[in-house]
């Protein structure tokens, strides 16, 4: 549902780009110099992006941007925001640049600009490592294999998909389609070559049976007529590392020898990802918390313009609870994220965006919880406060919300705890909160049910702690 | 009340014309008259569904009135410039299910008003909420939630509440229909004596005794019009209309 929502997305915002024209054009490495570009990239895509043990993003990609815009004196401020991401953040002007081991295709080229290329790739299949009845292509026959989304995998499965019936199921990312395969749920991933041995070296649990499909060439992308100046210092960069060896010396590093995976113990997993996973932790609690605040305040007006008088008020309020009751938390990530920069051409923070998503989603089930606990207060407690000479507003106050409140805290505790979980969505516009940090990590050690039963453990202390706590604060106030 | 002798000199403080309400289609009070003087206390009677309560309700505009006139202390509450919230601070009342606040304490209920109100500071209101709660007994019980008290004791401190801000009328809606028999008498003994201090008072009651031996005048009501009215005597003891006579065969 994601992958076609992006498919689509990227379809529509596309045909934007490759309307807008061309102009400027590169003076070279004085323009880029002390600047600071914006590259995004992807996720979960080793040896070309990953993150090491220390957490920090790694990778041929990363090392080749960086030398490159050392040598060219500008910096750069990476974004991990996964590959349709990056690319959707690219065609909003979010980022300036775009290194995901991207491969440079015609349709891509009606859209972006690409350097020069950069690494011939070529696709490959993989199976399970105990799997012994999938030697070829033939025995693919009415059996069901992954690709990644908007990868060369994915077209070129399709392409010989007909011819050797077998059936394509798409997914996001490197680590779910070795899931899916492991799990037997597809015989085979097509994946770009150097990722399947990277895994591979890594123990991922599969092995290639068949020879690698050659084609391919990775390129540096920026939106179509944007950051000429960009593009250029990149191409120069680019042939320098190339002229002088250093180019070489990256390949070498991520490709020349995987290192042979050492195993490790769970204790030493759990030692090495729990501080990424902490501070996954630390944002997941500091979106929810601000969130839930706005979503009160959006909530209690809401609530509170439900039970108006005036229709109008009353309508404008029942519109807004209908239209983000009845649509997913997600495509508002993806809208506010990607969609509303498009078209006011303004790029948005990404927690402004995170926030948003969040609390206009609460903030319409909390007018509902308003509002019911509002109309279970006994009409009589409003006619005595009315009969005493205290208005309208003043007996609300007093007394009808104070009543409300006590009888609406066990479904706000609720709502809370369902949008500290909700925020997890928040991964796929690239939120860095926590369930993004564990994929983040097995996406490059591969160790996605011991990584996940941690977050798992995680996100269970987190929501018990939150209970008590406010199980505690609603016992000291609601006396 | 034997005291009120010359009852034409006195100021009107309730003045209904032609009062008329009516919830959709149907047609509760179908045209009311009714006239109270100071100091006077007066019974509403009559069967279920007579109007009784709602025609007390619309004495202090807890229901919107449909046509007519009425006039409470000087207030036309028709007149869409007569600020309803200044109108109902002369006009306490006291309802059948007592409708206390349950998050407050009894002392906070009743300085509730004169405190929000700005008529008294904080510590201003807890003294007369104590002389008032003293009034009615219930001085012991300041700091108790109104869910430790028997039925009774909630209806003295709905009372007690209700003469916070000093009304010059007191509105009862069948004060003492859900009580307990044996509560009913203590909360009675309270209104008599609200009575005996010369206060206003209309009650809508079921308690025909009660009503004969404090009310200067009672109305029957049936069918949304007042059918009879006249002094206890008269109407318990010689009542000149049908249904009337009807009603009290079958609640003496």
């Amino acid at each position: 549902m994601v992958a076609a929502f992006l498919a689509v997305a990227s379809l529509l915002f596309g045909a934007t780009g490759a309307a807008a024209d061309t102009s400027a054009s590169g003076s070279g490495n004085s323009a880029v110099e002390g600047k600071t570009f914006v590259i995004g990239t992807d996720t979960t895509f080793a040896p070309f992006e990953f993150r090491n043990a220390d957490g920090e993003l790694t990778g041929i990609d990363m090392d080749i941007v960086r030398a490159v815009a050392e040598d060219q004196g500008f910096k750069v401020e990476i974004r991990s925001l996964g590959f349709n991401a990056a690319l959707q953040a690219l065609t909003s002007n979010q980022v300036d640049g775009v290194i995901a081991g991207m491969s440079i295709t015609d349709e891509r080229k009606e859209v972006y600009d690409f350097s020069e290329p950069y690494f011939e790739s070529g696709v490959q299949m993989a199976v399970a490592k105990g799997n012994d009845d999938i030697k070829g292509y033939e025995d693919l026959k009415g059996k069901t294999v992954t690709a990644k989304t908007g990868a060369e995998g994915e077209t070129y499965a399709k392409s010989i998909a007909k011819k050797y019936d077998f059936k394509v199921k798409s997914l996001d990312q490197s680590a779910s389609m070795y899931e899916l395969v492991k799990s037997g749920n597809a015989v085979a991933v097509f994946d770009d070559y150097p990722v399947l041995a990277y895994g591979i070296a890594q123990n991922n649990g599969l092995k290639t049976v068949t020879d690698k499909v050659p084609g391919g060439s990775y390129g540096f992308a920026v939106n179509k007529g944007k950051n000429a100046d960009l593009l250029a210092a990149f191409n120069d960069g680019l042939a320098k590392l190339k002229a002088d060896g250093e180019y070489d010396k990256i390949l070498d590093k991520y490709l020349g020898d995987p290192t042979a995976a050492q195993p490790t113990s769970f204790w030493e997993l759990l030692e090495s990802s729990l501080p990424a996973l902490l501070k996954g932790l630390k944002n997941t609690m500091v979106v929810t918390g601000i969130s839930f605040v706005v979503a009160m305040i959006i909530g209690l007006a809401a609530g509170f313009m439900k039970i108006a008088r005036n229709i109008i008020v009353r309508g404008i309020s029942t519109t807004f609870v209908n239209v983000f009751r009845g649509t997913p938390l997600l495509l508002w990530a993806f809208m506010f994220y990607f969609g509303i920069p498009q078209l006011t051409g303004l790029p948005i923070n990404i927690w402004v965006a995170a926030v948003l998503t969040l609390s206009l989603n609460s903030g319409a089930y909390v007018a509902e919880i308003v509002r019911g606990g509002i109309q279970s207060v006994d009409p009589g407690q409003m006619e005595a406060s009315r009969s005493l000479g205290l208005g309208y507003g003043k007996s609300m106050q007093k007394v009808v919300v104070p009543q409300a409140f006590k009888m609406m805290t066990p479904s706000l505790i609720n709502q809370l705890i369902i949008m500290l979980k909700d925020s997890s969505l928040l991964l796929a516009i690239g939120f860095a909160e926590l369930l993004y940090q564990g994929q983040q990590i097995y996406a490059a050690n591969f160790r996605v049910t011991e990584t996940l039963f941690i977050v798992g453990v995680i996100y269970f202390v987190a929501v018990m702690l939150l209970t008590k706590l406010a199980n505690f604060a609603d016992r000291r106030f609601n006396k | 009340m034997s005291a009120s002798t010359t009852e034409t000199a006195r100021k009107l403080m309730i003045e209904v014309r032609g009062l008329r309400k009516s919830f959709g289609s149907n047609e509760v009070l179908q045209g009311i008259d009714a006239e109270v003087a100071e100091g006077e206390v007066v019974c509403v009677i009559g069967p279920s569904g007579s109007g009784k309560s709602t025609f007390l309700r619309c004495l202090n505009k807890l229901e919107d009135i449909s046509g007519g006139t009425v006039v409470v202390d000087g207030f036309d509450l028709t007149d869409p410039k007569v600020d309803i919230n200044d109108v109902r601070r002369h006009i306490g009342m006291v309802f059948q299910h007592f409708n206390l606040f349950p998050h407050m304490t009894v002392a906070e209920n009743v300085m509730l008003a004169p405190v929000e109100l700005k008529k008294a500071s904080k510590a201003e209101g807890r003294e007369k909420a104590m002389e008032l709660l003293t009034r009615v007994g219930l001085a012991e019980k300041a700091n108790a939630r109104p869910a430790a008290l028997s039925g009774g004791q909630k209806q003295r401190v709905a009372i007690a509440r209700a003469l916070a801000m000093n009304p010059g009328i007191m509105l009862f809606d069948e004060a003492t229909s859900a009580l307990d028999p044996e509560m009913v008498g203590e909360v009675l003994q309270v209104i008599r004596d609200l009575a005996n201090s010369g206060m206003t008072l209309v009650l809508v009651t079921h308690e025909m005794g009660f009503a004969r031996e404090v009310g200067d005048r009672v109305i029957f009501m049936a069918d949304g019009v007042v059918c009879e009215e006249g002094t206890p005597e008269q109407l318990f003891n010689d009542p000149q209309q049908e249904r009337t006579k009807e009603f009290l065969s079958k609640v003496l």
